[in-house]
């Protein structure tokens, strides 16, 4: 176990100082801090030192590392086990005694590492966060926790798919096209697939037709015949699982649960999860506006969203979460891709990649 | 020191290319073995499969006693591998790039670094040993490679190519390296298709011909037709190999009963076709006895380039 673990260590201390280390990664943590601190101030200056501010900044700063995250961790790790065939040095680690999941597992961890590193710079800037106050121990702790897994996952997929591809080139842009597939693709297919699946909707509306004031109130509210007026409505509530294997979805989600006095959302975690969570709720496909019994009963029509439509937190409270389940998609997508690649990477080696030499 | 390299009819293809097809061959502890052959004969596939890289499709290997296949890691532990293309950590010190070799093969770190150092000496790169790889010359990163393959002092070494773009006296260290390591009882497969260095050093020879192993027999026959051998006196210009004086010793060999057909000129001189050792001696002593003014008598070609140009020839005729 300790040959194995230290194995894994000599493999992961070679990738931090051959492929990561130099002038230009520390560039980019530079420019990175920068970018934070930017956000951080404009942030400040716009909500100002109130009760959001802490929420708000610190669920911003994590989607931010995400987003880096996402841009970044393909580029370092989507050629780490092809790129170093290319090289000539694959196969000089691979007549040694380490073994092929070794090899694969010190590079998923470094590549991993380099990722967790703009969480790392970024702390100080949490820290201010939590300082300001409004973030309860409970989403630091998850969101962290759930961001740093799914740094992971992304760093496992591209290690993954560079044993599985055999250019560098190409393994990397499939990195980012899964990447881009998660984030972006789940969007697009939730918003295509509910434009395309619509409903034919009723509202039926009892108008107040005329009041005689001199009758005593339920009598003297005269109602008008029913108006009935058809539309179509897009159909969300049917693809809102598409939208759990989103990453920021998942962070979100996780996250989510703080709500100011008047049920309002304090923090971006909070308001995504609200809008999200919102299309599990389906359309009312027969509503029914009875204004004018509510007369009769009441002696005033009550404006239309009175009590009608939920509060965030209603909202929020009556769906269900689905983080874990997109949490564990990604898991086992990342695990998946380091098993392929594993294979794949054996050696001795039976059947070759078209076009490709050992060594 | 343990036992050397067993191969019996081993092939491997690579989708429609058949990159080898049958080779046989055993290399003994203690001595070093040539494996020759023209390019895309098969050599570095063949090392592939020694080397626990590759699977053969067929046959029977046996490195240091065990199966590359079965026991890859038996195999690892014993074997020294030496590849063709020259990849190094191109950001990495050289000192750090055999430290964390050893510690591939699960040497304690200090024992990682100690034979580091040993290393960096036997291999004259002592003086490098700070600097990043990428700023090697060639021969360097041939050196560096031939370190790495050394740093769990294997009992079998495979060298593909290693002394390709080193300069002459390079190679006589490499020579002299070999020869020693092969001293100490090791197992030395060298491949090469630049003869003249393995001449000096092979002690026994393997040709690989369109991936298939020459046999003894062919060899033997291949070795019975004529050689040619280098002959110059003292006086013949080798530039004005059809003056007076080349024509002088083309007279006297003739006069000693040479067949004129066998005598032939290129810019170097006279070249002379002749059967084996013996024959050779006699045509020496006759000149000699004649008073010819002999300054150099020797074969125009090393013993393997021969065969290899004899098998060669044999094989389009
Ligand atoms: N991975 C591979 N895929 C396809 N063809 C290969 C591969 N490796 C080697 N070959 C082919 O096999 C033959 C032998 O190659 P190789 O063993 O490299 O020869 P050598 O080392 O003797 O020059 C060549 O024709 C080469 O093109
Ligand atoms: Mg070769």
């Amino acid at each position: 176990m300790t040959t194995y673990l230290s194995g894994i260590g000599t493999v992961l201390a070679l990738e931090l100082r051959q492929r990561i280390r130099g002038v230009a990664w520390y560039v980019l943590l530079g420019v990175f801090v920068a970018l934070v601190a930017l956000i951080t101030v404009l942030l400040w200056l716009s909500i100002g030192v109130s009760d959001g501010l802490g929420g708000f900044l610190f669920s911003g700063i994590l989607f931010f590392v995400l987003l880096l995250g996402t841009l970044v961790a393909p580029a370092l790790s989507g050629n780490a086990i092809n790129g170093d065939r290319d090289a000539g040095t694959l196969a000089t680690t691979q007549v040694t005694l380490l073994t092929t999941g070794q090899l694969v597992l010190g590079k998923f961890l470094a590549a991993w590492l380099t990722a967790l590193a703009f969480l790392l710079v970024s702390l100080p800037f949490l820290l201010f966060a939590v300082v300001a106050g409004g973030v309860g121990p409970g989403t630091i702790a998850v969101s962290v926790l759930v961001l740093a897994v799914e740094l992971g996952v992304i760093a496992a997929i591209g290690v993954g798919l560079s044993g599985i591809l055999t250019r560098p080139l190409f393994s990397i842009v499939v990195t980012y096209l899964a990447v881009a597939a998660l984030s972006i693709g789940t969007l697009i297919v939730f918003t295509l697939a509910g434009m395309a699946t619509s409903s034919e909707a009723r509202t039926t509306t009892f108008d107040v037709a005329s009041v005689n004031e001199d009758v005593p109130l339920p009598e003297g509210v005269i109602c008008s015949p029913p108006s009935v007026t058809t539309y179509t409505v897009p159909r969300f509530d049917y693809y809102w699982g598409v939208l759990a294997a989103n990453p920021y979805v998942v962070l979100a989600d996780s996250a989510a649960g703080q709500f100011d006095a008047d049920d309002q959302p304090t923090d971006l975690f909070t308001a995504t999860a609200v809008g999200v969570r919102q299309a599990q709720i389906a359309p009312d496909l027969d509503a029914t506006f009875d204004y004018c019994t509510e007369l009769r009963e009441e002696g005033s029509a009550g404006g239309i969203d009175s009590g009608r439509f939920p509060s965030s937190r209603e909202v929020f409270e009556s769906t269900v979460p689905t983080w874990f389940v997109g949490l564990a998609i990604h898991v086992v997508l990342g695990a998946g891709a380091l098993v392929w690649a594993t294979a794949r990477t054996r050696t001795p080696a039976a059947r070759l990649p078209r076009g490709s030499r050992i060594a | 020191m343990g036992e050397g390299i067993e191969v019996v009819g081993v092939s491997r293809s690579f989708s429609a290319v058949q990159a080898v097809r049958s080779v046989t061959l055993t290399a003994e502890p203690g001595s070093i073995t040539a494996l020759i052959g023209p390019n895309g004969s098969g050599k570095t596939t063949l090392l592939l499969m020694l080397a626990t890289l590759l699977r053969p499709d067929a046959g029977h290997i046996r490195v240091a006693g065990h199966d590359p296949v079965r026991q890859p890691d038996e195999v690892r532990a014993r074997m020294g591998w030496m590849p063709d293309i020259l990849g190094s950590w191109a950001s990495l010190p050289v000192r750090a790039t055999l430290e964390i070799a050893g510690r591939m093969y699960r040497l304690p770190k200090s024992a990682a670094r100690r034979r580091a150092e040993e290393l960096l000496e036997l291999v004259g790169l002592t003086e490098l040993a700070a600097q990043p790889t990428r700023v090697l010359s060639r021969g360097q990163k041939q050196r560096l490679s031939l370190a790495r393959a050394l740093v769990h002092d294997p009992s079998v070494l495979l060298l593909d190519e290693p002394a390709s773009g080193l300069d002459p006296a390079a190679r006589v260290d490499l020579r002299v390296l070999l020869q020693r390591l092969a001293e100490d009882g090791r197992t030395v497969l060298v491949s090469s298709h630049v003869l003249a260095e393995l001449d000096e050093m092979a002690t026994s020879a393997v040709y690989l011909d369109a991936g298939v192993s020459v046999s003894a027999e062919r060899i033997a026959a291949s070795r019975a037709g004529l050689r040619p051998w280098r002959v110059r006196s003292l006086g013949a210009d080798p530039a004005a190999a059809d003056g007076a004086d080349s024509t002088a010793l083309a007279d006297a060999l003739r006069a000693v009963g040479v067949p004129a057909e066998r005598i032939s000129a290129d810019h170097l001189g006279l070249l002379v076709g002749v059967r084996d050792e013996g024959d050779a001696a006699a045509l020496l002593a006759a000149l000699v006895t004649r008073g010819v003014a002999v300054s150099s008598f020797a074969p125009a070609f090393g013993e393997l380039e021969q065969t290899f140009l004899d098998l060669h020839r044999g094989n389009r005729s």
